[in-house]
């Protein structure tokens, strides 16, 4: 891949992640997620991982966008979002609590893996420094988000950041072993998201019915 | 090898016995009272097979391996049949009179099925043949004997059971560490071997102080050596059975048993005497024997008073075997025995004025003896022997306490013993007195009239048998298989060089 | 460390592979059966449940007498690494054992259990499969590929099962839990993409020969260990288990206390072994962890309101006494390491077996007095014995008094924290053994009160009390009984 389009790559990786992790609008967010693993598969299409491009457009782009807006209550039909998680405030404002227990563990990892990266050697390319900065990017907006969509995308969007530092690192010798973690990552990111989606729909449900009955309690009919 | 299986089936007499009971529904009070009594006779013919075989020479050892370096181990010595002969003896009297105590009250079941567990890890820790076996189960027996010290279920008896549990499961952790600790420093060693510890040679010496110390310290809250017997006077809300079985055989003298085993078996007396150890024990026997006499004093319920009694006489035991030399070593040995006997005896007179009367109170016994004379002369029996009166048990018991005293060049022993024989009339002679002398107020606290005798034949049975014993094993003394002759032989034969 | 976790070079190849794969698949199978059947009846249950047990028979009988087996399956360009030894085989039969007696468990409490709802119980039985067969994968894989594939997939049913009873409490719980399961799992990936930047392969034997100590290796072991002790519920990662059992299904409980926390346990030990071998300082942090997990487990286990949240917390306190196998294990002696090799496998297998049986008892309690709380307790003794009695038999074990399993891995760990003079893995042990008897007889006490009033209590099926009771049975004697699994783990490639 010749370095200018690589570096365009990863800048605009970079830019959706950052645009999917931190837009107030969380149906927007969802929406630049989806845009985000589009990229990510066209990346991996142009660095000839044609399979690993196939997976992560059926797992990562179509299947995880259509549980995350599933879990937003929308369907083709429905455009709006329901239910009580899509008006949660977001994110938490910034303690020291907060920023002692979740940035610093954080920043730690990051700090770690910092150094561990620096003893490997310099990587070719930019895949692996962009691989970082979403690893960062994910973490912070792990740390500071308390809603579940929000803590799913910055999952995934880590995950991703773990595959793209995982492909750079692997050796020609080491890359069937690569794919198939990269593979087993994503399955896995697929079915987090679900089963934080499903949960999502499940528990709006119980509290539409526990908010139902509480109410006829309150006044009764 | 098949008479290897001979303890194992001791063992299991009562072990196995346990489930059954437990699967016995509660209603079947007649089959359980039949499986109950046949197990305890069965054993106790066991046991006199054993002491047969042994006599003759036969070697009864069992054992398998549990992890490599660690094994289970039964083995048959005249300490331990003299401790088993007394813990099956006992069990059986025990049951007859637990059987008449419990008519119609709840948990029967529940009661026999632990009460025989308690009586398999007694067993158990007179036929185990080296620590870890001791070790397990002296746990046991903490275990077994938790539900029957808050057999009641009530307030009291829960907080009681409390402080066992925290006084007893405390001991037995640190035993655990000691035992683990000498396997650390010299491998399983099987009771007996005492030469493994003294081949260590000098440089070991102050570790072997130090773990004989926590040995003593575990083994030192069963046998209630002060300040470890916090537990005992409380333990008394359980029913009079079990107080006995914990005060006469299995509890207490576990612990007594166990420093025994230690003294002789693990270490050997010459090395204790070596690392100048004695001399604790000896004060520490002291201090409990005086702590235990003066508090038995203070106590106004017949129960608590017995068991400070209790505290002061199990430490005679300890007090033997600190004395270096044979006298002592036979006096400790043989008031194991004694003191059991003796003591049962007590509480079961202490049960039969509850059951009957509605007596807890030392006050209300006034004229009891015209009442109920068998009881009162069995109390009379045992109060007598234990201040040391001849020809009954205890009186050998303090005779050889005294020459041992004098031969271990410890004069100063003498006097405590004599001060604890003066203190011990003190407490008993007024109950004694009360008794016989005194004229009852007419009415008792709460009268039923549980026979056509002065009490319940169940309840009277026990107490006559175990009082004529004390008698017995005083005046035969010097006939062969008595305990006096047991332990003359051990401590002429075995302990000593 | 090589040659006792069956890893040595040397090991011969399993001569049929079928074996391996009966192991694994059979219960996947039968879990997709149990789907289509739902069992409401206990018998097909332990019939269908025998086969797995049967199938680990013939691979006991492959591997007999042998230094253990490796296996090696080639899978397109990918190399897949497989080891069989005593230890794989100890587990193996501990993990098959537990999940049948869920398994038995299961009809009869789904039954019995009014609120369990039936779109629930249809999951129940494949996700019971995939759960076992994930943790056979686990116990036999040899590369960090399997050992990530087993993982994810155990975490991901683990949460799965969690979530069946369909309660908000459910959900919530199950909610955090998979969050942290993520989080644990993203950790470990990036553990593994470390390992395999730096030395280009993922088998355990050949990472072990090839890792040199540096900032990788070090960065990759922080990484793997966080996230496996996150999923292990190791202090002070622990917060999320008790909430995850107070509202879980009795037998998905006693599962996963017995079994799943202590596969990532396994994983995390196994990578310290091969990779950090001489790591004492580490350890010994890591000993500092245990003690306090130990204490706190202890603390709240004794301070807990209901009765299953006390069982949870008692799994917080009994994994420290695991987690000492780090620092007994990692950079000692082998007179030291080979006596808490002993005791930190009897550990686990006397704690799976206890805690479950614990679990199933304490469910029959909670069905029978329909009182979650430890004061509905009062009376229990005279009324619920048998359950009681298992409970019991549990918690001997659990607490380390004879003559349980329990008791004679503590003794092991004693031993060898004594031998090799690490006193405050000592002080950890005893502490532990006094909080331990503190929280259980907390609970008889309140069996023992006779003044209780009369609550309403209905009888629980036979089957249940038997199945919890086997299970205690079996936790309770064969403490005497340790010589044949400790012969296992010594013999078939576990010798030095």
């Amino acid at each position: 891949m010749p370095p200018l389009e690589e570096t365009l790559l990863a800048a605009a990786l970079l830019l959706l992640a950052a645009l999917s992790l931190f837009d107030r609008h969380l149906v927007r967010a969802c929406s630049w997620f989806v845009t985000f693993a589009l990229v990510v598969a066209l990346a991996w299409a142009r660095l000839g991982l044609v399979w690993l491009a196939l997976l992560e457009l059926v797992l990562g782009a179509l299947l995880t966008g259509a549980f995350l807006f599933h879990a937003l209550g929308m369907t083709p039909l429905v455009r709006r979002p329901r239910g009580f998680f899509a008006r949660w405030h977001d994110p938490l404002p910034l303690t020291w609590r907060l920023a002692l227990a979740r940035l610093l563990p954080a920043l730690v990892v990051l700090a770690m893996l910092g150094v561990a990266l620096a003893a490997l050697g310099e990587g070719v390319g930019s895949l692996r420094p962009a691989g970082f900065v979403l690893l960062g990017l994910g973490l912070w907006a792990f740390a500071l988000h308390r809603h579940l969509l929000r803590r799913l995308l910055a999952f995934n969007v880590i995950g991703t950041g773990i595959f793209l530092l995982l492909m750079s690192l692997a050796e020609p010798a080491a890359l069937p072993a690569a794919h198939g973690l990269v593979i087993t990552g994503l399955v896995v990111a697929l079915l987090g998201t679900a089963l934080g989606a499903l949960l999502v729909r499940r528990l709006e449900a119980l509290e539409a019915r526990h908010g139902a009955r509480a109410r006829t309690h309150g006044h009764p009919a | 090898m098949s008479q290897g299986w001979l303890p194992v089936f001791t063992l299991a007499t009562s072990l196995l016995v346990a489930p059954l009971i437990l699967l016995l529904p509660e209603r079947a009070g007649r089959a359980r009272a039949v499986v109950n009594l046949a197990a305890a006779v069965l054993k106790l013919l066991l046991v006199a097979l054993l002491v047969l075989g042994f006599y003759q020479g036969r070697d009864y050892t069992f054992g398998f391996t549990v992890v490599e370096g660690v094994s289970f181990l039964l083995q048959v010595d005249a300490l331990g049949l003299m401790f088993a002969g007394l813990s099956s003896l006992l069990w059986l009297a025990t049951t007859v009179y637990a059987i008449g105590y419990l008519e119609d009250s709840p948990n029967r079941k529940r009661f026999f099925g632990f009460f025989s567990l308690c009586v398999a890890s007694t067993v158990g820790i007179a036929l185990a043949g080296n620590l870890f076996t001791f070790l397990l189960f002296y746990e046991l027996l903490t275990l077994s004997t938790y539900p029957l010290v808050v057999h009641r279920g009530h307030d009291k008896a829960l907080a009681a059971g409390k402080v066992y549990l925290r006084y007893t499961l405390t001991g037995g952790l640190v035993l655990l560490l000691g035992v683990v600790a000498l396997h650390a420093l010299v491998g399983d060693v099987a009771f007996g071997q005492r030469e493994r510890l003294a081949d260590l040679g000098p440089e070991a010496h102050p570790m072997l102080s130090v773990l004989f110390l926590v040995l003593l310290l575990g083994l030192g809250v069963k046998a209630a050596l002060v300040p470890l017997h916090g537990w005992l006077p409380r333990a008394m809300v359980a029913p009079a059975p079990v107080s006995a079985l914990l005060h006469a055989v299995a509890v207490v003298k576990a612990g007594a048993f166990g420093i025994v085993r230690l003294v002789y078996d693990v270490y050997g007396i010459s090395l204790v005497h070596e690392l100048g150890l004695l001399t604790l024990l000896s004060v520490v026997a002291t201090v409990t024997i005086l702590y235990g006499s003066v508090k038995a004093l203070s106590q106004q319920e017949l129960k608590p008073r017995l068991a400070y009694s209790t505290v002061s006489q199990v430490s005679y035991i300890v007090l033997g075997i600190s004395l270096f030399g044979p006298f002592g070593t036979i006096a400790g040995l043989v008031h194991l025995m004694h003191q059991g006997l003796m003591k049962v005896t007590l509480f079961y007179c202490a049960g039969n004025y509850a059951e009957e009367l509605g007596i807890h109170r030392i006050e209300d016994l006034d004229g009891a003896g015209r009442r109920m004379p068998l009881t009162s002369m069995a109390f009379t029996v045992g109060a007598l022997g234990m201040i040391g009166l001849p020809p009954i048990a205890g009186f050998i018991t303090k005779w050889y306490l005294g020459m041992g005293a004098v031969q271990a060049g410890m004069p100063w022993v003498i006097g405590v013993i004599a001060t604890s024989s003066l203190l011990n009339a003190a407490y008993f002679l007024p109950i004694l007195h009360r008794l016989w002398f005194r004229q009852g107020r007419g009415r008792w606290p709460e009268e039923r009239r549980l026979g056509r005798y002065e009490t319940s034949a169940w309840l009277l049975l026990p107490t006559a048998a175990t009082a004529l014993f004390s008698i017995l094993v005083g005046l035969l003394a010097g006939v062969p298989f008595s305990p006096l002759d047991l332990a003359t032989f051990m401590a002429t034969k075995e302990y000593l060089p | 460390m090589i040659e006792r976790l069956g890893l040595s070079p040397a090991t011969a190849p399993l001569e049929h592979q079928a074996a391996l794969w009966v192991v694994l698949g059979l219960p996947l199978l039968l879990g997709a059966l149990g789907a289509v059947v739902r069992p409401a009846r206990t018998w097909p249950v332990v019939v269908a449940g025998m086969l797995p047990l049967l199938a680990l028979g013939w691979l006991f009988a492959e591997v007999a007498g042998g230094a253990g087996r490796s296996a090696v399956t080639e899978f397109g360009p990918l190399t897949l690494h497989w080891r069989i030894n005593g230890l794989t085989l100890l587990l193996l039969l501990l993990s098959g054992v537990i999940a049948l007696a869920s398994a038995i468990y299961a009809p009869a409490y789904l039954r019995e259990d009014v609120e369990a709802s039936s779109r629930g119980q249809a999951w129940f039985w494949p996700l019971l499969g995939l759960l076992s067969s994930s943790l056979m994968l686990i116990w036999l894989a040899a590369d960090l590929l399997l050992l990530y594939i087993g993982l994810e997939l155990m975490g991901l049913t683990a949460v799965g099962l969690m979530l069946l009873p369909g309660k908000a409490e459910a959900l919530v719980a199950g909610l955090r839990y998979l969050l942290l399961a993520l989080v644990g799992s993203l950790a470990f990936l990036l553990g593994v993409a470390l390992l395999l930047g730096a030395w280009g392969r993922l088998d355990l034997a050949g990472l072990a020969e090839a890792a040199e100590p540096g900032a990788p290796l070090w960065v990759a072991v922080a990484l793997l260990s966080g996230g496996l002790l996150l999923k292990a519920a190791a202090f002070p990662l622990h917060a999320w288990l008790a909430p995850v059992h107070a509202s879980a299904w009795i037998p998905v409980s006693a599962l996963h206390a017995g079994l799943v926390i202590k596969a990532s346990f396994f994983i995390a030990l196994q990578l310290w072994l091969l990779l950090v071998p001489a790591a004492a300082l580490a350890a010994w942090a890591m000993g500092g962890l245990a003690g306090a997990a130990v204490i706190w487990g202890g603390v709240m286990a004794w301070r807990s309101v209901k009765l299953k949240e006390m069982v949870a917390w008692s799994t917080v306190s009994q994994l420290g006494y695991l987690l000492l196998a780090f620092p007994l294990l990692v950079g000692t002696g082998s007179a030291v390491a080979d006596l808490a090799w002993q005791g930190t496998w009897l550990q686990l297998a006397a704690h799976g077996l206890a805690k479950a049986a614990m679990f199933l008892a304490a469910g029959n309690l909670i069905l029978a007095t329909g009182e979650s709380r430890v004061e509905g307790l009062a009376g229990a003794s005279r009324r619920f014995p048998i359950s009681l009695l298992s409970f019991g038999m549990a918690a001997i074990s659990l607490v380390g008094l004879p003559p349980s399993m329990g008791f004679t891995a503590k003794w092991l760990l004693l031993h060898a924290a004594l031998a090799g003079g690490h006193w405050p893995w000592v002080a950890v042990l005893a502490v532990g053994t006094l909080l331990s008897a503190a929280y259980v007889f907390r609970i008889f006490r309140y069996c023992f009160i006779e003044d209780a009033p009369e609550y309403e209590f209905r009888r629980v099926p036979l089957g249940m009390d038997a199945i919890a009771l086997l299970l205690a049975l079996a936790a309770l004697l064969l403490g005497l009984a340790a010589a044949w699994p400790v012969t296992l783990l010594r013999g078939a490639g576990g010798e030095p």
